[in-house]
């Protein structure tokens, strides 16, 4: 047994090693592509390496879009979303998870049970209610509606019920806390490891969104990334250059947040040993 | 935003009762549920009772009863979406499981210099846009000089593999796509939850004499359990409402022999293809019945305990 | 009925609250709104200097959006009557859909009259425009005349000359089997292809495509037979690359002369002039159709939504005259994004005689014009798309699993029948 785990650490590492490689090669080709013309990315075999056409894609993705205005729009609407989410869903993810109330399985059951439509079956009602409430073409469409995400609170409550004590919860009440001082001052800092990664998931999940934009964007210039990224895509005549570097473009601030995150993550976890 | 930043400041110094607390919290959810969820739940239970032609208008709806529901149920294309959804849920589902969990339980205990970029990497795939994903992946499954099928002659001898044109081929390369892009996410979850399982139980089991792999067996999985209901649970659901992969990769038609075709895929065409909204709006429901009746196997295969402890 | 009223109600919600939330908006100057996908958008775009010069109060704003998302916006905007463009431009294949409902202006009325602009077009453009009571809905701007581009240095290669290729769908398989066996070359990118085209001869009077004007299903019959054995026999004989339209291995054929022929629209030839095949220029020549077949491969319409604002029809009419009728206007569209011009007056411009370099100068714009009179409208039923797949779905069976060409058809026609009347 003990020559065996002498042993294994090493393939484990290399097999992980080898994982890690198979994960990132996509991405690495998303950037060399990026990098190359409309005829290179389609020559067979494909370009491993960077190619120079970087600066005449970015010039092609400029004129036919207001690309740094559509990275901004995303870069609100993602904030936003991320921001209104973290503050429902932890709320609520702590309700179902420490409290015992009536209607607590029912209004959980709803929670789950909204989960479970597909979205795109919402685009028709959906436009009708922006319409209603004047939201065509405003970016809080976007934003409000999914704040309080099923699969955050889904998250939250898990979370909250195994990193929340209950003792602590009651003491801090016996000692004359107030439930929001609770909320704020004793719950939200053990859920850290779980905020930083709903955080991440609703971020990315907005800035990849495009089926909402789709329904509720009017404007060109108000558009989000990926909405402004499809309309790069013609029938035919595709320029894929400017749509890969477009897209490589939109993933670098999903890379910093990413970076910044899990460090997050990371502190939150070691200063996590609350037990 | 203004009105809500006054209510909460508001609030903090209202003194808020243990007992009306937890509706308080749940208010958002319902304030928000009602305004913009209530309305298209109705209303897509009411046009799965209707035929509708949708370019003209909301009032050309008529009703026809069940007979959405009974064309539903008597559609090949209907269960041979059902089909494909089950088989693309379990191959793509169970392995990103059975792969992250022991990959987080690695990480979370050597890796500790390196863990940081070796979790970025396989993070990656989440972040990646669904447009970038299509074009990258039709290149490297591409048949002739796709990198896939160079990578399996070297490796194996294999001649090339028509990925993305034969039927039998296409649903293990979305599987294998689905694998790689959500494996990470999960990585991620588990290595949140490896954290909440004290040390000093393994330090216990250890001066007790268990090995590593009673170790893992006693007390990391157990501890695992809720991440695992979590995880399992959104991999059911989104495995049952997988859509963008097979949608993208396709070109948004399903593949030959509609072999890619799930159900998710099968309700958009027949909406925006075919524009039977009520047909498409009667199966969404009955696909929601499906995806209730997993869920809750679900919640009683893993049990979660109620109230923390 | 309960939608309405509910709609009502909305409505004067709606009103309130717009009126509340755009003061900035209600200005004294009108704008049109004109909904379109790449690159039509260019095209109107373009048009803009002569429209300021007729009307110079009047803007036009653009919402482009991606082909698909385009239709589909489309779609979301006619079912809830919301938002809905002045002008919208629609491709061939969503218009027959579009056609059928009730959401698109019939422009034959007053004050449009536009049934008696029947004659300035290309009549099957024109005809496809028309719905199934009869009226115009809307008008064409440009079309994809079908034509057959070979390359004349790999069939010489096999002694092999126009002639011999295209008298019949039978001779032109044939052909291809010569060509294949002096120069390896395929025949074609992949036999479906050849599947659509030769179902669409020997269309009988008052049928559609898959269904006839009594949803009758039409998939059991010879025309239906002949295409798939012929489909067969390309794949029996390994004459078809089998690789998907647009695929990087279809444009690699064509870049590395692996694909001897191509049946498409006439504006593949931009296409393959541009980034396809570069390469290749000078060794491909354009022709008809085998057997005489004319068939159209796309195009491009303009339709106001009936329940638009009634204030603004005019002017949106207005817009799409100068878009489909102004002869200029067709031919900058012809030069900078090779739309095929649907307006007959401006078939007899010189423009037409000029020589095609990437086709070695042949003058095809004259084989294309003489195409275009001759295409037949053709019915359009509800349950089309998904009649193409089932369609498509059967012949990959016949062909990749040796399904018998009856049972075929006939577990096609099952499954149409059960959809037809939907």
């Amino acid at each position: 047994m003990n020559g065996a785990s002498r042993l294994a650490p090493w393939a484990a590492y290399a097999l992980v090693g080898a994982g890690a490689l198979v994960m990132l090669a996509p991405f690495y080709f998303m950037f060399v592509f990026a990098t190359h013309s409309r005829t290179e990315i389609f020559d067979l075999p494909p370009p491993l390496w960077f190619g120079s056409e970087l600066p005449a894609n970015l010039a092609i993705l400029t004129e036919r879009l207001p690309f740094w205005r559509n990275l901004g729009w995303s870069l609100y609407v993602a904030l936003a979303s991320t921001a209104l989410t973290l503050l429902f869903c932890s709320m609520a993810g702590y309700a179902f998870a420490l409290f015992d109330f009536r209607f607590k399985g029912a209004l959980f059951a709803l929670v789950m049970g909204t989960m479970l439509l597909p979205s795109f079956m919402n685009m028709i009602p959906s436009f009708m209610i922006m319409d209603a409430l004047g939201w065509i073409d405003e970016h809080r469409a976007l934003y409000l509606p999914g704040a309080a995400s099923a699969f955050g609170i889904f998250l939250m409550r898990q979370y909250a019920s195994t990193a929340v004590p209950r003792e602590l919860v009651e003491a801090a009440r016996m000692d004359g806390c107030g439930e929001f001082a609770i909320y704020r001052l004793v719950v939200l800092p053990l859920l850290r490891p779980a905020l930083g990664t709903l955080g991440l998931v609703t971020f990315i999940g907005s800035w990849n969104n495009f089926i909402g934009p789709l329904v509720v964007m009017r404007s060109a210039d108000r558009y989000t990334l990926p909405l402004a990224l499809r309309s790069l895509q013609s029938t035919v005549n595709t320029e894929w250059g400017a749509l890969m570097a477009g897209s490589a473009i939109a993933t670098i601030p999903l890379l910093v947040l990413f970076v910044l995150c899990s460090r997050q993550l990371i502190a939150g976890l070691t200063a996590g040993a609350v037990k | 935003m203004r009105p809500r930043a006054s209510l909460t400041a508001a609030l903090r110094n209202v003194r808020l009762s243990p007992r009306w607390a937890p509706y308080v919290f749940v208010s958002p959810f319902l304030v928000l549920f009602a305004v913009f969820g209530v309305f298209p739940l109705l209303f897509s239970l009411w046009l799965a009772f209707q035929s509708w032609e949708p370019t003209s208008g909301l009032d050309a709806m008529e009703f026809v009863g069940l007979g959405n529901f009974a064309f539903a149920l008597q559609d090949e294309w209907f269960w041979k979406s059902l089909q494909n959804t089950a088989w693309l849920a379990l191959a793509s589902g169970l392995p990103q499981h059975a792969v992250a969990i022991p990959l987080a339980v690695l990480l979370h205990q050597g890796f500790t210099r390196l863990r940081d970029v070796t979790v970025g990497a396989y993070f990656l795939p989440y972040i990646t846009s669904t447009v970038a994903i299509a074009i990258m992946f039709s290149s490297l499954f591409s048949t002739d000089f796709g990198l896939v099928n160079a990578t399996l002659r070297a490796l194996l001898g294999i001649e090339p593999v028509d990925w993305l044109g034969r039927p039998e081929h296409i649903k293990p390369a979305i599987a294998v796509i689905v694998f790689w892009r959500y494996l990470g996410f999960n990585v991620v979850l588990y290595l949140a939850a490896l954290q909440t399982i004290p040390r000093d139980l393994y330090e216990a089991a250890a001066l007790d004499g268990a090995g590593r792999w009673r170790q893992f067996w006693h007390i990391t999985l157990p501890g695992l359990k809720p991440m695992m209901f979590f995880g399992v649970t959104l991999s059911v659901i989104g495995g049952l409402q997988l859509f963008e992969e097979p949608f993208i990769l396709t070109g948004g038609k399903g593949g030959a022999d509609q072999a890619a075709m799930t159900s998710a895929v099968y309700l958009y065409r027949m909406a925006f293809d075919f524009n039977d909204f009520g047909g498409a709006s009667a199966m969404s429901w009955l696909l929601f019945v499906v995806v209730v009746a997993l869920t809750w196997l679900t919640h009683r295969a893993f049990a979660p305990r109620r109230g923390g402890r | 009925m309960k939608a309405t009223g509910r709609t009502t109600r909305r409505r004067v919600l709606a009103a309130g609250l717009a009126a509340a939330a755009w003061p900035a908006r209600a200005g004294a100057r009108t704008t049109l709104q004109v909904a379109a996908f790449p690159l039509v958008d260019e095209i109107v775009r373009a048009a803009l200097p002569a429209w300021r010069q007729r009307h110079p109060d009047v803007a036009v704003q653009i919402v482009s959006r991606q082909y698909a998302d385009h239709h589909t916006a489309m779609t979301t905007a006619l079912s809830t009557s919301a938002h809905l463009p002045d002008v919208m431009a629609l491709e061939a294949s969503y218009l027959g859909r579009f056609s059928l409902g009730a959401g698109l202006e019939e422009l034959s009325r007053e004050p449009y009259h536009a049934d008696r602009l029947r004659d300035r077009f290309v009549r099957y453009a024109f005809d496809q425009a028309v719905n199934r009571r009869g009226a115009v809905v809307a008008l064409p701007t440009d079309i994809g005349p079908g034509t057959l581009l070979y390359r004349s240095d790999l069939l010489a290669r096999a002694g092999i000359g126009e002639a011999e290729l295209t008298p019949s769908w039978e001779a032109y398989v044939e052909a291809g089997v010569r060509v294949k066996a002096a120069t390896g070359a395929y025949l074609i990118a992949n036999a479906q292809a050849l599947k659509d085209i030769v179902i669409r001869s020997g269309i009988g009077p008052g049928e559609g495509l898959y269904f006839d004007r009594q949803s009758r299903v039409l998939v059991n019959s010879p025309r239906f037979a002949r295409a798939f054995e012929l489909a067969r026999r390309v794949r029996r004989g390994r004459l078809d690359a089998r690789v998907s339209a647009w695929s990087n291995e279809w444009a690699e054929g064509f870049k590395r002369g692996t694909l001897a022929t191509e049946l498409s629209g006439a504006w593949m030839v931009g296409q393959m002039a541009n980034w396809v095949a570069p390469q290749t220029r000078g060794l491909w020549r354009a022709a008809q159709l085998p057997e005489r077949t004319f068939v159209g491969y796309g195009g491009t319409y303009y339709a106001m939504p009936r329940r638009a604002d009634p204030a603004r029809k005019a002017l949106a009419w207005d817009l799409i005259r100068l878009l489909t009728l102004d002869r200029e206007r067709q031919f900058a569209a012809f030069r900078s994004q090779d739309a095929f011009p649907a307006l007959l007056e401006t078939h007899d411009d010189p423009f037409f005689d000029e020589p095609l370099p990437f086709l070695g100068g042949q003058r095809a714009r004259v084989l294309w014009r003489d195409a275009a009179r001759r295409i037949g409208a053709l019915e359009v039923h509800k349950q089309n798309n998904f009649a193409d797949e089932v369609v498509g779905t059967e012949l990959d069976n016949v062909l990749d699993r040796g399904k018998d060409i009856g049972r075929a058809l006939a577990d096609a026609e099952r499954l149409l029948a059960r959809r037809a009347h939907r």
